[in-house]
């Protein structure tokens, strides 16, 4: 028998793997932008508290500075350097939207799988918890659970990412159940393999893309949530620089110094932009059915 | 081409180029294609997935995917006259009235929200006019004819089997008495058994209404069967074209002859069939001179410098190979 | 059909039903002393503290409790007394919903109005220069902080332009600010949603087949895309809602109205329990409803699941047999 050389796999030629999806992203204008943007975000976040004043600094002689080269985008209330404190919630809005979607899809995947895989009564049960709870719209239910824990970084992560966990407990359960009388499953069955083994090992990797997919998508509204939870007094609170927080702070003086809440503002929606456009473009590097 | 030709044809093909663009990509799909239907007749497009037969019968009907399209050459001449190059709006009176298409996979060709009658009536009432009853006391008799009873006329797509489907395409096709149909590989996507019943009514359905017809497949039984010419196509371009006798008995072109070289033989007992050695050209990247030069076991440097015309090797014959004098029949 | 409906109906109840049980069970957990707080801050003895919490039922077993609030609730609708007014929580839950509902329902009715046909209109043209610049606008209004959209509109239209008042709830004009607010986010979601899944669509076999009859445009896109595309748009407009109710509750956080989300928020700020359990026992019962009715349209639409519930014909279901 000739002896062939065994070629060398491209790796990025294989769909759903990671050089594959990098190979598509760095394509897309837009989502290398957005990913440029947040990297920025992260290392001004980190790097800023090291060369510019302490976000907590309080000066009442500069109370309420319009944007100057002192202070590029101003002052709040009491004096606090506007642009240093908004570099810094950075830490609070990312850290939590990243957060919250990976408790909810690691809770959600394990039940789903559970579900799915099980059938009848437990997926039953299952079931009908994540309906009662996807009955309570999103907000609301967040809401509901940092009013019985308390509010903080920490428990926003949590009761963010209770309401978002039915989704993905729902997409996995779905794909589990159009895969589970496949044959390599009942190869697997056969051999002896563990129940716990098929899932982890077999029917939750086969079903990874779209979860992919899912989690890109859902970073950026828990990102957003985050800061409305923030805003309504319910999430990250004073003296912490979440830009929710720092918004509602300002509500009153909008008038008048309409740059304390532009600013936050328009780093709020970059930041959910940036994310949704690096989600638009992990979906379409792994669902070709939705490129155009 | 004289005045008596013309007569008689109803569809003359010339000098087709199509060409696609896929991620920046050109797609040379159809390269140079030439063919001739005479009123009444079937004339059959033969060759292998990819080779372009689709985009041909497309590019007639003018319903192109727009946004993927580059380039469009060459002229389609429907009774004389170039369909090419009238308006839209002149374009959509002959569409489904004077030429219509019986698609390839029946389970996506129907809509699901409409009832199969509803289908059928909307385009008698597109082009014959008329109300909604007259309409669809017409569309059932479509469908009798197709052998689909009445009472079934008013339910969904999703309530017929496969072969059912096809017919309720066909139907659909036919309903305005069309005088080209082209049939896109109508029984690909159906069990062998009701492939040649689908074979049949279309067969029949043509004899009845005098409709000249383009029955595009890879399949070359179904061509024995029901056709009168037939064109070979090889890398967006026609190959080899003639009678149908022309062909089977006679095959010229290598590839053509490659095609029945590889079908078994129920009467010989071979170890191996012999395919075609090679796969189809990449379309965004042909080869220099003859498309099948790679795969030409008789091929030699003439072949792969420029482009080949075509060479009559009989009466209506017609084969697209520089070195066909010397190829032994 | 109609028994589909009365058996999704139906279903509403026994979800409603645990919604509350848990919502009370939460509640009951959380620390805080609901007769303290009652008192408002008041100075009272320890006797008195008692007795109060004898006379509010405080002292009951839980499931005591529990059970007396259901029936209450769903035989009485008597939602209990709101702590911190003492005036009853059901009456004034009705006045809030109306006016939470009026504001959900004219941002759904003005998210569809314009967001499908945008959606339409930017698959049609798709990967045009008109298609990618609305596109990307509508990401821009999909990844706005809803409530730095309603703070930006009230600076720009209330206080520089004096066109519309920037808060309370009882005019017209009074409205129109926050529903354009809530609509904004929900446009720019449902346009792209409608515009992917008209893509999906427009690629279908059926679409060449109508196009192939001779169809203009127009009737292809709207006789024979438009209704296969409405099916998932439809239970995209479902699930937005929650989005929608999302913004709603910001909404009337910043244009101060009298609502239904800014009575639940009071109530949890001050944990004044009956009103944040009777608030969210109410928001949940309409999110399930607008859910039934979304779901309603979607089998209506689609004739494969229509044909699950519909009295099939006698011939009907012979053939259907037959056909197999």
């Amino acid at each position: 028998m000739q002896k062939r050389r065994v070629e060398r796999i491209d790796k990025s030629k294989r769909p759903g793997s990671l050089p594959y999806i990098w190979k598509k992203i760095s394509k897309n204008p837009g989502a290398m932008a957005g990913l440029i943007l947040l990297c920025l975000f992260i290392v001004m976040s980190f790097v800023s508290p090291y060369f510019m004043k302490s976000y907590s600094e309080v000066d009442m002689r500069d109370r309420f500075a319009t944007p100057s080269w002192e202070h590029p985008f101003g002052c709040d209330e009491i004096g606090r350097d506007i642009m240093s404190r908004v570099f810094y919630g950075a830490r609070y809005t990312l850290s939590i939207g990243v957060g919250a979607v990976f408790l909810a899809a690691t809770v959600g995947i394990f039940l789903g799988a559970i579900a799915g895989y099980s059938g009848g009564i437990v997926d039953s049960v299952l079931m009908r918890l994540m309906d009662i709870l996807q009955s309570i719209p999103g907000l609301v239910s967040s809401i509901a659970v940092v009013t019985a824990l308390g509010p903080g970084l920490i428990n926003c992560i949590i009761a963010i990412g209770i309401s978002y966990m039915p989704q993905f407990a729902r997409l996995i359960r779905a794909n589990i159940l159009g895969i589970r009388g496949s044959e390599f499953i009942e190869a697997a069955t056969i051999i002896n393999c563990s129940t716990g083994r098929i899932i982890f090992k077999h029917l939750i990797p086969n079903s990874i893309s779209p979860i992919i997919v899912q989690i890109s998508l859902m970073i950026a509204q828990a990102g957003l949530t985050a800061s409305t939870l923030s805003f309504l007094g319910l999430g990250v609170k004073e003296p912490m620089p979440e830009w929710g927080s720092m918004i509602a702070g300002a509500r009153n003086y909008i008038r008048d110094f309409p740059h304390m809440v532009i600013i936050p503002g328009i780093f709020i929606m970059l930041t959910v932009l940036s994310l949704n456009l690096l989600g638009d473009a992990i979906r379409d590097a792994l669902d070709p059915k939705l490129k155009d | 081409m004289d005045n008596t030709e013309k007569a008689t044809e109803v569809l003359a093909v010339r000098d087709l180029v199509v060409e696609y663009s896929s991620d920046g990509m050109p797609v040379h799909a159809v390269n140079g294609v030439s063919f001739d239907l005479a009123a009444g007749k079937t004339l059959g497009l033969v060759g292998e997935t990819g080779a372009g037969k689709t985009t041909i019968a497309k590019t007639i009907m003018r319903i192109l995917p727009d946004h993927a399209v580059r380039k469009v050459e060459g002229q389609v001449l429907f009774k004389g006259e170039d369909i090419r190059a009238i308006s839209e709006v002149v374009m959509r009176k002959v569409r489904g009235k004077q030429i219509s298409m019986i698609f390839q996979d029946p389970m996506t060709a129907l809509n699901p929200v409409k009832t199969v009658s509803e289908q059928i009536a909307e385009s008698i009432r597109l082009h014959q006019g008329g109300n909604k009853k007259q309409a669809h006391a017409k569309a059932v008799e479509v469908l009798e004819m197709v052998g689909i009873s009445a009472d079934r006329a008013d339910e969904y797509p999703h309530q017929f089997s496969g072969g059912m489907k096809q017919r309720v395409v066909i139907a659909i096709a036919i309903a305005c008495n069309p005088e080209v149909l082209i049939a896109d590989e109508p029984t690909t996507a159906l069990d062998v058994t009701i492939q040649a019943q689908v074979l049949e009514l279309i067969d029949k359905i043509r004899r009845e209404l005098n409709t000249a017809l383009i029955l595009i497949t890879h399949d070359l039984g179904i061509v024995a069967e029901i056709c009168d010419t037939v064109a070979v196509v090889y890398a967006g371009q026609i190959v080899e074209t003639g009678s149908k006798e022309d062909i089977f008995d006679r095959p010229t072109h290598p590839y053509t002859r490659g095609l029945f070289a590889a079908l078994p033989d129920m009467y010989k007992d071979v170890d191996r069939l012999s395919p075609i050695d090679g796969m189809p050209p990449d379309p965004t990247d042909l080869p220099k001179g003859c498309s099948f030069n790679p795969r030409c076991w008789y091929a030699a440097d003439e072949c792969k410098k420029d482009a080949i015309s075509m060479t009559q090797v009989g009466t209506g014959h017609f084969c697209r190979c520089c070195r066909v004098d010397r190829i032994e029949v | 059909m109609l028994l589909y409906i009365i058996k999704r109906l139906l279903l509403i109840i026994p979800i409603i039903l645990a919604v509350t049980i848990i919502i009370f069970t939460i509640m009951n957990f959380v620390p805080g002393d609901p007769a303290t707080i009652s008192m408002g801050g008041e100075r009272i003895t320890p006797e008195q503290l008692e007795v109060l919490r004898e006379n509010m039922g405080l002292n009951k077993p839980f499931f005591e409790r529990l059970s007396t609030y259901l029936y209450n609730v769903f035989f009485h609708l008597d939602f209990g007394v709101s702590y911190t007014t003492g005036s009853p929580v059901g009456p004034e839950l009705l006045v809030r919903f109306w006016t939470t509902f009026r504001i959900a329902i004219a941002g759904i009715i003005l998210t569809v109005l314009i967001g499908v046909p945008l959606g339409i209109r930017a698959a049609i043209r798709a990967n045009t220069v008109e298609d990618r610049v609305s596109m990307f606008l509508t990401l821009l209004g999909y990844s706005m902080p809803p409530f730095w959209l309603a703070l930006l509109l009230v600076l720009l239209f209330s206080l520089t332009l004096g066109w519309f008042p920037s808060y309370g709830s009882t005019s017209f004009m009074h409205y129109v600010l926050p529903t354009v607010c809530v609509a904004i986010g929900g446009i720019a979601g449902l346009a792209r949603q409608t515009r992917s899944s008209m893509l999906e669509v427009i690629r279908s076999d059926y679409v060449t087949t109508a196009k192939s009859k001779g169809l203009t445009e127009n009737k292809v896109v709207y006789g024979h895309a438009l209704p296969n595309a409405l099916i998932p748009i439809i239970t995209v407009i479902g699930s937005q809602f929650g989005r929608l109710i999302g913004g709603v509750v910001v909404v009337e956080s910043v244009f101060s109205i009298r609502g239904l989300s800014v009575y639940l928020l009071n109530g949890i700020n001050t944990r004044d329990y009956p009103v944040v359990q009777g608030s969210l026992i109410v928001i949940s019962f309409l999110f399930a409803v607008v859910m039934l009715i979304a779901d309603m349209f979607y089998t209506y639409s689609d004739p494969r699941i229509k044909a699950r519930y519909a009295r099939i014909k006698k011939s009907g279901d012979k053939n259907a047999k037959a056909a197999g």
